[in-house]
C-alpha cells in the first residue's frame, strides 16, 4: 500500500516536471527494464540504447498515463522500443545481406566467427533457442512481475493462449538448461 | 531477482486442465523461475544511468521551452489575426488590402536551439513589438484623429507584415 503510494508520489513529480521523480523513477525501473532489454537482445550496448530510449518516451508520454497498473504501462512502452528495434534490425539485416551476397562474389575468405556470442551466458545461450515471441513473454513475466492476467491483457491475447506458451516456452527453457 | 509477484500457478493452470496437470505445469514453471533467478541478467552501470538522468533532464527543459514557445506563439498569432482583422475593416474601401499568411513553419533552429537566453531576448522583443502595435490598434479603434487614415494604417500593416517575417525567420 506504502509502495503504491510512493509510486503515485513519484508519477505526480514525474508529470510536473520534477527531475528528483525522474531520477527515483530510474533507480525503481532500470535494473529490471535493463534485463527485460539485455535478456531480449543479449547485447549490453543495444540494451543501453534501448534502455536510455525507454526513458526518453517516460518523459515525454508521462502525461498519458492516466492511472491503472504502472508497470503495465511501462512495460507496453519497452515491449514497443524492443519491437520497433526489431522491425529495423530487419530492415538493416536484407540491407546486409544483401551486401554480404556481394561481397561472398568477391572473395572467398572465410569469415570470422562474432566474438560476441563467446561472451553470452548459459542462460542468454539457450533462451536464443527459444522462439523470439516466447522469449518475449517470458521475459515480460518475469522483468515486470506483472500477474499473468495483467500480462495477457498487456499483450492483447487470451489467458489461456499466453498461459500456455509460457509453460511451453519454461519447460524447453529448463530441459536446455540441464540438458 | 525476486518475484514480488507471487502467482498461484496451480489455480491458473487448474482453470485449463485437471489438478494433476495443473500441479504438473506449476512445478515447469517454478523450476524454470529458479533458473532464470540463477542466473540474473547484468545491471545497467552507473555511467549509463548518470547518462540516462542528464538526457531525461535536458528533454524536460526541451519540452519547457516549447511549450513556452507555442505560447508566447498563439498570443503572438491571436494580435496578428486581430490586427488584421481590425485592418481590414478600417482600411480604404476601394484599395485591395494586401493578402497575409500566418500558417508557417517553425524553423528547425528555434526548436533544436539550446541558447534560452537568446531565445527570451527575442521572445522580448517580439512581446514589445506586439504590443506597441496593440496600442496602436487600439488608438485606431477609438478614432483618434491623430492617426492619418490611409498612410498610418499602411504603415502598420508594413510593420506587422516586417514582424512576421523576423519572427519566422528566428
Amino acid at each position: 500500500m506504502a509502495e503504491n503510494a510512493e509510486l503515485d508520489r513519484i508519477v505526480e513529480g514525474c508529470k510536473s516536471g520534477d527531475a528528483q521523480a525522474f531520477a527515483q523513477m530510474v533507480d525503481r525501473y532500470a535494473g529490471r527494464c535493463y534485463g527485460y532489454f539485455y535478456r531480449l537482445t543479449g547485447d549490453r550496448d543495444l540494451s543501453d540504447e534501448l534502455l536510455s530510449e525507454l526513458f526518453i518516451r517516460l518523459v515525454e508520454k508521462i502525461g498519458s498515463y492516466k492511472g491503472g497498473v504502472f508497470e503495465s504501462w511501462l512495460f507496453r512502452i519497452a515491449s514497443n522500443i524492443f519491437h520497433d528495434y526489431l522491425r529495423g534490425k530487419k530492415r538493416r539485416q536484407k540491407l546486409f545481406d544483401a551486401r554480404r551476397a556481394q561481397l561472398q562474389r568477391v572473395s572467398d575468405e572465410p569469415r570470422q566467427s562474432d566474438a560476441k556470442d563467446e561472451m553470452l551466458d548459459r542462460l542468454q545461450v539457450q533462451l536464443n533457442r527459444l522462439d523470439a515471441d516466447t522469449r518475449e513473454l517470458i521475459m515480460l513475466r518475469y522483468y515486470s512481475q506483472l500477474s499473468f492476467k495483467e500480462i495477457a491483457e498487456l499483450r492483447r491475447e487470451p489467458i489461456g493462449t499466453a498461459l500456455s506458451r509460457l509453460h511451453r516456452g519454461l519447460k524447453k527453457l529448463r530441459e536446455l538448461m540441464q540438458g | 531477482m525476486g518475484n514480488q509477484n507471487q502467482e498461484d500457478w496451480q489455480a491458473l493452470f487448474g482453470r485449463f486442465g485437471n489438478a494433476e496437470e495443473a500441479d504438473a505445469a506449476a512445478e515447469d514453471v517454478r523450476a524454470a523461475e529458479r533458473i532464470l533467478n540463477a542466473w540474473p541478467a547484468p545491471q545497467p552501470d552507473a555511467k549509463l544511468v548518470a547518462y540516462i538522468n542528464a538526457q531525461m533532464a535536458a528533454r524536460q527543459r526541451r519540452k519547457r521551452r516549447l511549450a513556452r514557445l507555442s505560447h508566447a506563439m498563439t498570443a503572438a498569432a491571436a494580435v496578428i489575426i486581430v490586427a488584421a482583422i481590425a485592418l481590414l475593416g478600417h482600411g480604404p474601401a476601394s484599395k485591395p488590402t494586401a493578402p497575409m499568411s500566418y500558417a508557417s513553419i517553425i524553423p528547425t533552429s528555434v526548436w533544436e536551439s539550446d541558447d534560452v537566453n537568446a531565445e527570451d531576448a527575442e521572445l522580448m522583443y517580439f512581446d514589445s513589438e506586439i504590443r506597441r502595435i496593440e496600442a496602436q490598434m487600439e488608438a485606431l479603434e477609438s478614432g483618434d484623429d491623430d492617426i492619418g487614415p490611409a498612410g498610418d494604417v499602411e504603415e502598420i500593416e508594413m510593420e506587422l507584415m516586417q514582424i512576421e517575417t523576423e519572427f519566422w525567420k528566428g
